[in-house]
């Protein structure tokens, strides 16, 4: 059931996010700001600790500012592989949806199809992931590939302020930007709330919040 | 003679771990895959919502999520296997013990 549904997210097609899925019953809400380039927010809601429904908006605009995408979307994310050890957690998530997306370079409103996969491995002071999205449409095909490499300077409780310093680098096709963009962020956590920002290469601030509850 | 004697202590044996079992007000857990703040806060949802818990406490450092019972209560360990599994972690040993959690809370994280 779990694979098929896998498929399905995958046939589909969708954009960035840090987990989908907090957890069982559980609401992620999510808002990220990208150097310029993409603003994006979503909401889900997890039935289950494997899955999770919700909604989203994504705003791309290409380096130069000659175009926009607008994109809101439904989406489903699935929890396809969970790895758990004493001191670790890695995961595979695919997921995939459907938006109607109106851009600055077309006239009126396209059908999207949005789909991705992640890729996440963590300790308490160590975190590496690396994901894919897609948006595509008859008028536009963009891909956003990430992969961030996070140091914590300590190890955290969980009523404890969570500190990370990630790396990240980002690639996007589709005429969005050339070349890698990269970029150094700070995150905290603590309870339900997540907060990061920082910087890219061209000086440009990226910032992101979520919180679950 | 000797059959009297093996019953005897086999005997107080039992009475001594079912006394232990019924006196013991905490299980302690430890729990692979605790990483993230959103792990505990999903599986203290989950063991909250028991209806045999008093309190909850997980450490993420330790590996360890600890469960206060209501007074003679208790949850096996198969129900708290799947609590977790279906929480998305992993099960690894459970304990049941007299600790209080405001020690358990207390107490430093071993030094890895």
């Amino acid at each position: 059931m779990r694979n098929y549904i896998a498929l399905l997210a995958l046939s589909c097609a969708t954009p960035a996010a840090a987990k989908p899925i907090a957890f069982q019953n559980g609401v992620t809400m999510m808002a990220e700001y990208g150097a310029g380039t993409m603003l994006e927010t979503q909401a889900f809601y997890a039935p289950q600790y494997w899955y999770s429904v919700g909604a989203g908006y994504l705003r791309l605009e290409d380096e130069d500012r000659t175009f926009t995408r607008d994109i809101p979307y439904a989406r489903a994310n699935l929890l396809v592989k969970r790895w758990n050890t004493p001191g670790a957690q890695a995961n595979v998530f695919a997921y995939g949806g459907l938006g109607a997306a109106r851009g600055s370079d077309f006239e009126g409103t396209e059908l999207a199809t949005n789909a991705g996969l992640q890729f996440d491995a963590e300790s308490l002071r160590w975190y590496g992931s690396a994901k894919v999205d897609w948006q595509r449409s008859d008028e536009f095909d963009h891909r956003i590939d990430t992969a961030q490499l996070g140091i914590a300077p300590y190890k955290h409780d969980y009523n404890k302020l969570a500190t990370w310093v990630v790396l990240q680098g980002r690639h996007y096709t589709g005429g969005l930007y050339d070349g890698i963009e990269a970029a150094v962020l700070l995150r905290f956590f603590r309870g339900p709330l997540w907060v990061e920002a920082g910087v890219t290469n061209d000086g440009y601030p990226q910032a992101m919040v979520m919180f679950n509850y | 003679m000797k059959h009297y004697i093996v019953s005897a202590i086999v005997a107080i044996a039992l009475l001594g771990a079912s006394s232990t079992a019924l006196a013991a007000s905490t299980i302690e857990m430890q729990v692979d895959g605790l990483v993230c703040a959103f792990c505990a806060q999903g599986i203290e949802k989950k063991l909250r919502a028991e209806g045999a818990t008093a309190d909850v406490f997980v450490s993420l450092e330790r590996g360890l999520v600890a469960v206060a019972l209501k007074p003679g209560q208790d949850i096996t360990d198969a129900a708290l296997g799947k609590l977790l599994t279906e929480a998305g972690y992993t099960l690894r040993t459970t304990k049941r013990t007299d600790a209080k959690l405001e020690e358990l809370r207390a107490a430093p994280a071993e030094k890895k």
